[in-house]
């Protein structure tokens, strides 16, 4: 503003209308971005409405002349569709009680017990966090090859029983925040660890538990890599039944199928997430190191 | 550790062996303390067994394989010290492929931390429907990676792809998106598409940061962006670090080259375009499509080694910037 003496009325409203226009840009920023941020999925469901033809036509149909819904009931019978769906619910349901049980069970131990080595094997369950997973899965695969465990769901028993050190520290946090009295207490009444752990700080601890199963759960429906490895294409999961099987007999892909089977896929993440929000948010920071 | 736990249990109770009441009101307290000892380590277990199991021994297995030309099938391979290292140091593919990897992970990383900070600033402000912004931004990092990659394929797909038709609209040729030289520019949107990710945790960082502060830097006169450079950020940092670093090592293991190539499966990884043939590519090639497990064992353990040497600098150089608002009389 320039030196002019402006009297103050005018200012303010000058003010007024700077800040509108903020407020203006603001939202035009994050409605364009937020749109950008959709787009890829939205693009995604459009295309799994169109024709095999609209989807190959150059230039592009941006909207399907007739609105394809058989797209999504023709995924299903293309492949068994539901029988890859049963195939990852069950690897995820396995996986996400074991691992949540194992990783509770051991997060207590590192919260309200002592022992000698403690503090090195706390370091170490931190350094593994920052171990590159792929990394070990590939020899992992081959060692689970010699013992003939591929195409059986043990190696997914065995991670679950094994804990997960990220989710081991989301439930150390919350175990080391618990108040003193509750453990002398049990201690007084004769109580052991092991029942300590069932009857007293298991059930306290609902809400990690909680946000726990549904990130291991995600996990497991979202991972690609180890099905892919392990699994024949009947045991296998959604994920990679998706990725590879909606072929014509003579090996051409459908895209407009596969599109809307990746919808089928992945729309029940979402939901999960959408009821689930605070649990996922919840567990997302604590990772941030605070 | 076993012996020093078994002696002091043992020695303990002697100095009070003769007095009996306090013997009594001691017993119970040293049995406890070996009580605790051994529950640590019984509730701990599952962890130390599984790490042992399925982290140390695929690890020692794989080094074990480096210095070997098993391939999983011909029983005739052999032990030949270091020459699959010697072999993978002088092949002009190896280097490309971790160049390009570095590459990646110093471009990813730094815009995506970039993109999720400036969105949590944006969605940090007082605004209507905050909420539904925030869940918006943040969906697309729930989307599964398979179904990220179809919906990219999908999207910068040559024909009937709505990046080709944007193009199109401005009188711009179709560009061949999934394959060279642009494949590289798909692969860094679809990390881009999951900044939603670290503006979540850094906006619970933002949240944490004290409103005196802010208060007391108005007051001084300090700019919008000042406040952000010299209070935002420095109290952020530790959460910056942590992005860094997770960033640099999911950068580093990223299958998404894959899921964006014709073929997804592990095989179809020699159809994945140079620009995206990242190192973790030229080991699933090895492994899979060539299937020299020895050789690609050796390609493993280098990397393995790279990741810790690079989480190593990253902290040693950090080690002064980033700032723990952990204990207020501490100096730094």
């Amino acid at each position: 503003m320039t030196a002019t003496s402006p009297s103050p009325k005018s200012s303010a409203s000058a003010a007024g209308v700077k800040v509108r226009v903020n407020r203006l840009v603001l939202y035009t920023v994050l409605v364009v971005i937020t749109g950008l941020f959709l787009g890829p999925f939205g693009w995604l469901v459009v295309s799994g409405l169109k024709t095999q033809a609209e989807l190959a036509s150059s230039p592009v149909r941006w909207l399907p002349e007739h609105i394809q819904w058989h797209n999504f009931t023709d995924a299903f019978h293309q492949i068994d569709f539901l029988g890859y769906a049963r195939n990852s619910l069950v690897i995820a349901l396995v996986y996400a009680t074991l691992v949540t049980l194992s990783s509770a069970w051991v997060g207590f131990g590192f919260a309200r017990l002592n022992a000698p080595g403690k503090k090195t094997l706390f370091g170490v369950l931190l350094g593994s966090m920052m171990l590159p997973q792929l990394v070990t899965l590939l020899p992992t695969y081959l060692i689970f090859a010699e013992l003939g465990m591929v195409d059986t769901y043990w190696p997914w028993v065995l991670w679950g029983l094994s804990s997960a050190p990220y989710l081991v520290f989301l439930f150390r946090q919350f175990f080391a925040g618990l108040p003193r009295e509750l453990e002398e207490a049990a201690i007084v009444d004769g109580c052991g660890y092991t029942r300590m752990f069932w009857r007293i700080f298991l059930p306290q601890s609902w809400p990690v538990v909680s946000a726990s199963f549904i990130i291991a759960f995600t996990w497991t429906w979202g991972d690609y890599i180890a099905p892919q490895l392990l699994l024949s294409s009947d045991r296998t999961t959604l994920a990679v039944a998706i990725m590879s099987a909606y072929n014509t007999p003579a090996g051409q892909p459908v895209p407009e199928l596969q599109a809307a089977a990746s919808v089928m896929y992945v729309v029940p993440i979402l939901l999960i997430f959408l009821v689930a929000q605070r649990g996922f948010v919840a567990g997302m920071s604590t990772s941030g190191l605070k | 550790m076993t012996t020093e736990q078994i002696t002091s249990v043992a020695e303990r109770p002697d100095p009070t062996a003769s007095v009996a009441p306090a013997r009594a009101a001691n017993r119970p307290r040293v049995s406890m303390t070996a009580r605790r000892h051994r529950a640590f380590y019984m509730f701990t277990s599952p962890w130390i067994i599984g790490f042992l199991l399925l982290t140390i021994a695929p690890m020692a297995y794989a080094l074990w394989l480096s210095l070997t030309t098993f391939d999983g099938l011909s029983p005739n391979w052999r032990f030949v010290g270091l020459d699959n290292y010697r072999e993978l140091l002088s092949d002009p593919v190896t280097w490309d492929a971790l160049g390009r990897a570095g590459l990646f992970a110093v471009t990813s990383v730094p815009l995506s931390i970039l993109a999720g900070l400036a969105l949590a600033v944006l969605v940090n402000r007082p605004l209507r429907a905050r909420g539904l912004f925030r869940t918006l931004l943040y969906l697309p990092a729930v989307v599964p990676p398979v179904g990220a990659g179809l919906a990219f394929k999908q999207l910068f797909d040559q024909n009937s792809g709505a990046a080709n038709g944007v193009l199109n609209l401005f009188g711009i040729d179709a560009l061949g998106w999934l394959a060279d030289p642009y494949a590289r520019y798909v692969l860094l949107m679809t990390v881009l598409w999951t900044a939603g990710n670290i503006m979540i945790i850094s906006l619970a960082g933002l949240q944490d940061v004290p409103r005196e502060l802010h208060e007391a830097a108005r007051v001084d006169g300090a700019s919008a962006w000042r406040t952000f450079r010299s209070i935002t950020v420095p109290l952020l940092s530790p959460v910056l670090l942590f992005q860094t670093v997770t960033g640099v090592i999911a950068s580093v293991q990223t299958i998404m080259p894959l899921l964006l190539a014709p073929d997804g499966t592990t095989a179809g990884v020699t159809l994945v375009p140079q620009s995206n043939y990242l190192y973790m590519m030229h080991v699933f090639a090895q492994y899979f499509a060539i299937g020299r497990y020895g050789y690609a064992s050796a390609l493993l353990w280098v990397l393995f080694v790279l990741i810790l040497v690079v989480t190593g600098l990253i902290f040693r150089f950090t080690s002064g910037a980033v700032f723990y608002n952990v204990d207020p009389e501490a100096k730094k």
